[in-house]
């Protein structure tokens, strides 16, 4: 009889602990349930490498002198754009334009001027491939640019005298990166191109030598 | 705990992972190693310039990693880093190119510029300017085409692009005889080349087409140009 007695309340007590268990379990799962009195307004991000800022592109803002065949020296202002594809290798799209002064026939004869005011407008365009030889330009002990030697050839048009001519532009050049994304750029370029503008046609050098300003972003 | 949570998300910070990254001092694996970075260290990645990161180490020098170095290194959340340092994966999941290339358009050397869009694996849309400026005449096109890469998981592949665009064609002016006027007439073009990947985010490529320019005259005129270009996709 005891032992009976003691069965039905072990198992009394064993129904009541998983009971009392179950409801504790239930408040809880209400407790989460309950919205938090204050929402978060910023979302956690995670900063991933796609947030990273690429400085590969490079506007420069150049001037210079360009001496243009038979026709003198001229001042010529121009921009560039490049895009940095390795540490090494970039692209670039040029364009320059100057203002042709006389040929020394013109001046000395002081005949007729072999071009008018409009032909007399030098512009000349190219896309170009640049290999930089990395290097550093130490100017005191502690102070030290980034800098680069560069060489750089391409084609494109000049169009001058009333024509437009294809144009090989081959030069070098030197960048010195005075922060990050600041640079000072000092090049040499020969465009050439053929003539006819003087008597026969013939291969036209035409040297010009630029500093220029970069910005990298 | 927001405002911190905002001046986190303006720099990444990583922690390195391999036993330790080397610290350049310019963008380039000719420039010098000045400094170390150790296992555990936390370091800020500011910036990058081609395949290269400047970093911010704990102590506050800066310098620059390697892609290859930062892959070693690991998120706040033990995650590893995974930059591109340029891999056939990524040209398979470039979006954009941009090209430049010469050749010869009938018997006149060509310079060309081009922008494509890449829509799908096999196919991309490409607009093109190119001019030729031969002795006699220049001419100037511009087109726009539709590109199929035959076996774009090949690292070399045929291409076939079908377009249409315009020409304008100047006789030269000081041509006393032509006394032509500049003509403007439009073109379809069916091209066909061999595109290869180099390596890094370049590919390169040769080319020929032919382009129908559709007169005002009886006959119409079929110019062919060859050309050899170099790609950058992104």
């Amino acid at each position: 009889m005891e032992a009976w007695h003691n069965r039905i309340f072990l198992i009394l007590s064993g129904i009541a602990l998983w009971l009392s268990a179950s409801v504790t379990a239930y408040a809880q799962d209400d407790q989460r349930a309950i919205p938090p009195i204050i929402e978060p307004t910023i979302e956690r991000r995670q900063v991933t490498e796609a947030d990273i800022d690429s400085e590969n592109v490079e506007v420069t803002a150049f001037i210079g002198f360009v001496s243009i065949q038979d026709f003198g020296s001229d001042a010529i202002v121009g921009a560039r754009l490049g895009y940095h594809i390795t540490e090494n290798i970039f692209m670039e799209a040029s364009y320059g334009s100057a203002t042709a002064g006389q040929t020394s026939f013109e001046e000395l004869s002081g005949g007729a001027p072999f071009l008018t005011d409009e032909e007399r407008d030098f512009i000349v365009y190219d896309l170009s491939l640049g290999y930089n030889f990395n290097n550093e330009l130490f100017i005191a002990e502690g102070w030290v640019f980034n800098s680069d030697f560069y060489l750089i050839a391409g084609a494109g048009a000049t169009e001058f005298g009333g024509d437009e001519r294809f144009t090989v532009s081959v030069g070098a050049g030197y960048r010195v990166l005075l922060t990050d994304y600041l640079a000072l750029r000092l090049d040499v370029r020969d465009h050439i191109f053929n003539s006819d503008l003087i008597g026969e046609e013939k291969s036209t050098h035409n040297l010009a030598y630029s500093l220029g300003l970069s910005v990298f972003f | 705990m927001a405002c911190s949570t905002q001046a986190i998300a303006e720099t990444l910070r990583v922690e390195v992972a391999a036993s330790f990254i080397n610290v350049h001092t310019g963008p380039a694996s000719e420039y010098p190693i000045f400094h170390i970075a150790e296992k555990g260290e936390k370091i800020d990645v500011l910036k990058s310039h081609t395949g290269w990161y400047k970093v911010q180490l704990r102590k506050g020098q800066q310098g620059w990693i390697s892609a290859g170095s930062l892959n070693q290194t690991i998120y706040a959340d033990g995650t590893v880093v995974e930059v591109s340092s340029g891999s056939f994966e990524d040209f398979a999941n470039r979006n954009w190119e941009v090209q430049i290339a010469a050749g010869l358009l009938e018997d006149v050397t060509s310079i060309s510029a081009s922008a494509t869009w890449v829509v799908t694996s096999n196919i991309a849309t490409q607009v093109t300017y190119g001019q030729a400026l031969g002795d006699f005449a220049e001419n100037k096109y511009w087109s726009i085409r539709l590109r199929h890469t035959t076996f774009p998981e090949w690292r070399l592949s045929p291409y076939l692009a079908l377009g249409a665009g315009q020409l304008r064609t100047t006789p030269r002016s000081n041509l006393v005889a032509s006394g032509d006027e500049s003509r403007t007439n439009d073109i379809m073009e069916v091209g066909g080349g061999l595109r290869y990947y180099i390596g890094s985010n370049l590919l390169m490529n040769i080319e020929y087409k032919s382009v129908l320019a559709l007169t005002q005259r009886d006959e119409q005129e079929e110019i062919e140009e060859w050309k050899l270009g170099i790609t950058v996709f992104f």
